[in-house]
């Protein structure tokens, strides 16, 4: 280079100096609009990665470990639809979570629908942190006592937001009762028994002894199902269970 | 001219690396949880009742929307944007761009402390998810605290 310097006039070797400052500006620029572009795409991909991430984990339902139901069916249980029926779907369920009872219409609607295929069970698994949950699932046992356990069922899911939080929920209870037209004294007496107080407690722990540990939970001819999304998911999840043991 | 060129590009004052790395931790996570979050809103299955906590008390709660707008949903925006501007940092090294994150951060701490005052006494019901969200607005809340303090000594 200093050869090709020593050739060249004074004017000409500054032009060149120029040039080839110029040049280096030019490559330093293209480097760093480089870096830009690389650092904005990274970017790009990080946030589409992680919110196509997101997506698969909130539609994927509760991450749990595939269970099987350790209790099955029996007679002890509340059942309803198919009593033969060969696809038996088990719910352990608290009266007071409110995703019980986002779920109380799907389940009521597809036992209608496929009341000559499908063995629904409903087991208690009131939570702890739930105030009026156990109580909730006495006043169904007690109800049961008179052979309305399914309408006591009914009526605690569609009025969940006027006893869940309340202190006197058992007079709520009581009220349910009479609209049901049940025997009031014989539901309260009902109330206090050790039995009943017993059922709820063994529907628990057999939910605990299945890896149950939050609510609702479904296990579909002894396994463990995610929760679905839809109804119609629900019933797809039914048919394919109908078709596989038809 | 080259060396104008050149220092053009470096920061006005030193600031440490820990503290931007740190930005960008924080609202990364948050962003995650928030998008979660907007996620079970509009396409998840309900979030089931545990033995823990009682998440889907508070996200189905009339709380957990504002004006048609699920809160998770802004949670995200606010995350997002803190996570853009802190990369915009790392791209343009101007120190106006993390004073002005530092000055955004009280939002979301302000908004956090509201929605825990929301979950603990009219709620009352705890999200983990949300106590993680308003866990991850106090850290970037605390980085801003640092960076105007950062900034004060590097005026004097």
């Amino acid at each position: 280079m200093n050869e090709n310097y020593q050739n060249l006039t004074k004017q000409e070797r500054r032009e060149l100096r120029r040039q080839e400052k110029e040049q280096f500006v030019k490559g330093l620029q293209h480097k760093r609009l480089t870096k830009r572009v690389l650092l904005w795409l990274v970017v790009v991909i990080v946030i589409g990665g992680a919110v196509w991430g997101m997506v698969r984990l909130g539609t994927g339902g509760e991450s749990s470990q595939p269970s099987s139901l350790v209790d099955t069916a029996s007679l002890l249980d509340w059942s309803k639809g198919d009593k033969e029926g060969k696809v038996i779907l088990v719910e352990y369920s608290d009266f007071q979570c409110p995703a019980c009872g986002t779920y109380y219409p799907f389940v009521k609607q597809l036992v209608q629908e496929y009341s000559n295929k499908i063995k629904f069970v409903y087991r208690h698994f009131p939570l702890p942190n739930h105030r009026n949950a156990r109580s909730a699932a006495e006043a169904a046992e007690a109800a049961g006592k008179q052979e309305k356990f399914w309408e006591m069922h009914d009526i605690l899911f569609e009025n969940q937001r006027e006893w869940s939080e309340r202190i006197g929920a058992k007079e709520i209870f009581e009220k349910y009762a009479k609209t049901l037209e049940l025997d009031l004294e014989r539901f309260k007496t009902d109330l206090a028994l050790k039995e009943i107080k017993e059922k709820v407690e063994n529907n628990y722990q057999s939910g605990i002894k299945s890896g149950v540990n939050a609510t609702p939970s479904f296990f579909l001819n002894g396994k463990k199902i995610q929760n679905p999304r839809s109804y119609d998911e629900f019933r797809i999840i039914i048919e394919q269970a109908s078709n596989t043991n038809s | 001219m080259m060396s104008s060129e050149l220092s053009s590009s470096k920061p006005q004052t030193q600031i440490p690396k820990w503290l931007v790395w740190c930005f960008a931790t924080a609202s990364f996570i948050g962003f995650l949880d928030a998008t979660y979050l907007t996620v079970k809103h509009y396409l998840g299955t309900p979030i089931t009742c545990s033995v823990f906590a009682d998440c889907e008390k508070v996200t189905s709660s009339q709380y957990a929307v504002i004006g048609g707008i699920p809160v998770a949903l802004l949670g995200a925006c606010y995350y997002l944007f803190i996570f853009i501007l802190v990369i915009a940092y790392v791209d343009t090294k101007k120190d106006h761009i993390l004073y002005a994150i530092a000055r955004i951060t009280p939002v979301g701490f302000l908004a956090s402390l509201w929605f825990i005052y929301l979950q603990l006494f009219v709620i009352q019901a705890i999200c983990l998810y949300c106590i993680f969200s308003a866990f991850t607005s106090t850290i970037l809340f605390g980085l801003g605290i640092i960076l105007l303090k950062f900034k004060d000594k590097a005026l004097i």
